[in-house]
């Protein structure tokens, strides 16, 4: 018996090892540096030097693209969190039904989540150019002769254009959610019919609250995937027109590489993690995650 | 839901339930609880863990319920892992610690020895070049060169022959290893990151902003000794080049080229709206309308990316406008935008982007910009020579195109006359550096010069390189710019040039609020000297 403990032992030396060091060097070592440099005026070929909170108090009292990007990344992350993952769990659920066309659906829906999301943003900037663009031609091909709208560049579309990049494709999400409903065994449902429950009764009352846990998980991924995003934005509209649709990721990605202050932008990568930690815990807290249904 | 579960995992259940009556005593050893059923203890303890653990984890409670602690294997075994966990992590912390620290010792020795002998480079024998010269069998020194014009860029077919031929001529003693970086953005956003971490490539690209950067974090070398060295090749470069790039009063770029760049017009589409270039540049607005009014869209401009085309108009109506804009246009990093000059120009620029151009220039890309103008969409595009080839190539150009191309100077007489940044030299130490100026000296000699000119239309250094009358024939547009540059009352820089990188990108976001009025010309150059300001000196 004490052998095969000791056996154990090496073998949870083994899996744990690797996976330690990566997160010390990989993500604890970056975030000490990251949280130790944001309180220091860096900025490349240059000295470093500590000036304290002097980067914070830039970004939030005199930075207006700064508190935009924040602005924007929140109420990115709000939609994604609800609309986005309503919309994965309502396509879910009509497909849970099994009519004859839900393979076909749920694999056409995937299509966009498999695409790399640069090569995406390059099909929507084709998509959406206002003068070969495919969408303006069907706009113009329907009666409006002379329609021409610059839809990820006008001061009025381009925040709502951008949006619907990834609002509507909720295909993992609906993934999620149809693997666990086929966790609900079948008799539950089947008493319920018996019971004389209509379909939209069994989805309110019996499969959504079933499903709790899943949806709680789905709205955090969602939502934080929305801390990340930077290719299709910067592909498509930079952050423009202005600082319309400019996003922290996009923000920190100026600072860095354009202006070279890595000490401003490693102060609002610490206010990135700080939402996202902010996220994590108002979605665990809302979906009451980790406790039991009853 | 526990009832659920009840029902779906019963037979789970049921093992926990099993697990849980087995008598537990903590003050007896944990192998005595097995001892009764000593025969079928490991596959008892195998489903008691693995069902208690799904069990609970469908419960989706936390591990630590009671139940868990009541069972005194578990907690004992937690705390042998504990122990082993710290004992590993600490051994592992020592080794890799030890690792990481000769490393530091190794590379911080490294730079040093590169920081002494770039300082050291004027005194003829440094240390690590006799030690080369020492190892005898002759290995080709390797040295690292990052690369943009890869692929379809306009220049990849130069740069293509230049590698191949050096390495025919060269090879046995210089290997270069080619990095691929496809758009300057890639090329420029890795660079930044070799910046910080101070290990830039033996040879690169000194353009948006480059150039400073490496000198200011000293791993740029001074090429003042290997041009004196060499006083033929220090020719073929001319003075004029090499001080039209200081730093710090010292030549640490070697241009490649000079950009004469004036516009191109469609000339069908102006005897169509019956005009022609225009002289000042209220004929220009004046040309612009009468295109509209046939029906034309007059200019191919963009805002995406550097903004290039559009800039390329700005600075010419800066540049032109008198002494005060054209000493603005000459003079590297301006401390304030805030000029009558520029205010004016923008002004301009907001008018020309509301009317006088395409849907797509907001945002637009320079191949939207190129794509309209070569498909006889836009009657103007503001780009230089190396664009002509594109003219007679069928598939970028409607048929026959490059005969209906024309080219001129700007109104007010204007012209782009400015020198490429060049390439730097960042090595270690001197046998890589030396290496890497052969392979400099190679990449902008007369030779690369001449073949630059006849393919891509980037025009020579100095007059040591003739433009022959078999080029006029082959691409008229080339020698065409040339004749025209040579007459321009005014010559400038473009703005990637006098302007930092950051500035141009300000530019590039700035444009669309201009078009929508969002802000005027007055608060866009406020908004441009703040940009430049935030490069700290």
């Amino acid at each position: 018996m004490a052998l095969n403990t000791t056996k154990n032992i090496k073998w949870v030396i083994a899996f744990l090892v690797p996976t330690i060091l990566l997160f010390l060097f990989m993500y604890a070592f970056s975030l000490i540096i990251l949280f130790g440099s944001s309180f220091t005026d860096w900025t490349l070929g240059m000295k470093v030097s500590f000036t304290g909170l002097r980067n914070y108090l830039e970004l939030f009292t005199d930075n207006e693209d700064f508190l935009k990007s924040v602005f924007n990344t929140v109420v990115w992350i709000g939609l994604q969190a609800t609309v986005h993952v309503t919309i994965g769990v309502t396509v879910a659920l009509i497909l849970a039904r099994r009519e004859f066309y839900w393979k076909f659906v749920r694999t056409v829906y995937m299509i966009p989540n498999i695409i790399s999301s640069a090569a995406l943003g390059m099909m929507f900037l084709c998509f959406l150019n206002p003068d070969f663009g495919a969408l303006n031609s069907i706009i113009r091909l329907a009666g409006q002769k002379d329609f021409s709208q610059n839809w990820l560049m006008d001061y009025k579309t381009s925040f709502f254009t951008v949006t619907m990049m990834w609002l509507p494709f909720a295909a993992v999400v609906t993934i999620l959610v149809l693997a666990e409903l086929a966790a609900i065994p079948e008799s539950i449902f089947e008493s319920a019919r018996v019971d004389g429950a209509t379909e939209l009764g069994i989805n309110l009352h019996i499969s959504l609250p079933m499903l709790r846990n899943i949806i709680g998980t789905c709205a955090i991924l969602a939502g934080t995937s929305m801390l990340q995003k930077l290719d299709m934005i910067l592909m498509t509209t930079g952050g423009g027109p202005g600082n319309r649709t400019m996003n922290l990721p996009i923000f920190i990605y100026q600072n860095a590489l354009k202006d070279n202050n890595f000490g401003l932008a490693n102060a609002a990568g610490v206010t990135l993690i700080l939402i996202g930690i902010v996220t994590v815990w108002i979605i665990s807290r809302a979906f009451r995650m980790g406790h039991s249904n009853t | 839901m526990n009832k659920i579960m009840a029902v779906s995992t019963g037979q789970i259940s049921q093992q926990k339930d099993r697990n849980i009556t087995i008598p537990l005593d903590s003050s007896r050893p944990f192998t005595q609880v097995f001892e009764p059923c000593k025969k079928n203890a490991t596959i008892d303890r195998y489903f008691s863990f693995f069902a208690g653990m799904e069990a609970d984890m469908l419960e989706t409670s936390s591990y630590r319920t009671p139940s868990m602690h009541e069972r005194g294997m578990l907690t004992m075994k937690n705390r042998i892992t504990r122990k082993a966990i710290l004992l590993g992590l600490a051994l592992f912390m020592t080794v890799s610690a030890i690792g990481c620290g000769t490393q530091a010792v190794t590379t911080s020795t490294g730079a040093e020895a590169g920081k002494t002998e770039q300082s050291a480079a004027a005194k003829t024998e440094a240390p690590a070049a006799e030690k080369s010269e020492a190892a005898a069998p002759k290995e080709p020194v390797k040295i690292t060169y990052p690369s943009y014009r890869v692929g379809v860029q306009v220049s990849s077919q130069t740069e293509r022959t230049l590698l191949k031929e050096f390495a025919e001529k060269f090879g046995s003693e210089v290997e270069v290893v080619v990095e691929e970086l496809p758009s300057d953005t890639a090329y420029t956003d890795k660079l930044k990151i070799l910046v910080a971490s101070n290990e830039l490539p033996d040879l690169i690209d000194g353009k948006n902003g480059m150039l400073d950067l490496a000198v200011k974090s000293g791993q740029a070398v001074d090429l003042t000794d290997y041009l004196n060295a060499d006083p033929e090749y220090k020719a073929e470069i001319g003075d004029a080049a090499l001080n039209a790039n200081l730093r710090n009063g010292k030549p640490y770029a070697v241009s490649m080229g000079r950009q004469l760049v004036g516009y191109f017009y469609n000339k069908e589409l102006f005897a169509k709206a019956g005009i022609k270039p225009a002289e000042t540049w209220d004929e220009f607005m004046t040309n612009c309308e009468k295109l509209k009014t046939a029906g034309i869209v007059p200019l191919s401009l963009m805002t995406g990316e550097n903004a290039w085309t559009t800039n390329l108009l700005l600075a010419s109506i800066v540049g032109t406008s008198g002494d005060a804009g054209n000493a603005f246009m000459n003079k590297q990093f301006p401390a304030s935008y805030e000029t009558p000059e520029m205010i004016d120009g923008l002004k301009k620029i907001q008018a020309m982007l509301k009317n006088y151009t395409t849907s797509d220039a907001l945002g637009g890309l320079y191949a939207n910009a190129a794509n309209n103008f070569m498909q006889g969409k836009t009657a103007m595009i503001a780009n230089g020579p190396w664009m002509t080839p594109d003219f007679a190539n069928p598939e970028k150009s409607l048929p026959g195109f490059d005969k209906m191309v024309g080219v001129s100077a700007y109104p007010g007489s204007g012209m782009f006359n400015s020198y490429e940044i060049g390439y730097i030299i960042c090595s270690k130490d001197k046998e890589h550096a030396d290496a890497a100026f052969k392979f400099l000296k190679y990449k902008t000699g007369i030779h690369a010069q001449q073949l630059a000119l006849e393919s891509d239309g980037i025009f020579p250094l100095t007059d040591k390189v003739p433009i022959s009358e078999e080029l006029k024939q082959t691409n008229p547009l080339v020698a065409e710019t040339a004749s025209v540059g040579l007459k321009a009352k005014y010559n400038y820089m473009f703005f990637d040039v006098i302007s930092q990188a950051n500035v141009i990108d300000t530019f590039a976001k700035l444009y669309p609020e201009l078009a929508f009025e969002k802000i005027t010309a007055e608060e866009m150059v406020v908004k441009l000297t703040e940009a430049a300001a935030r490069n700290k000196e």
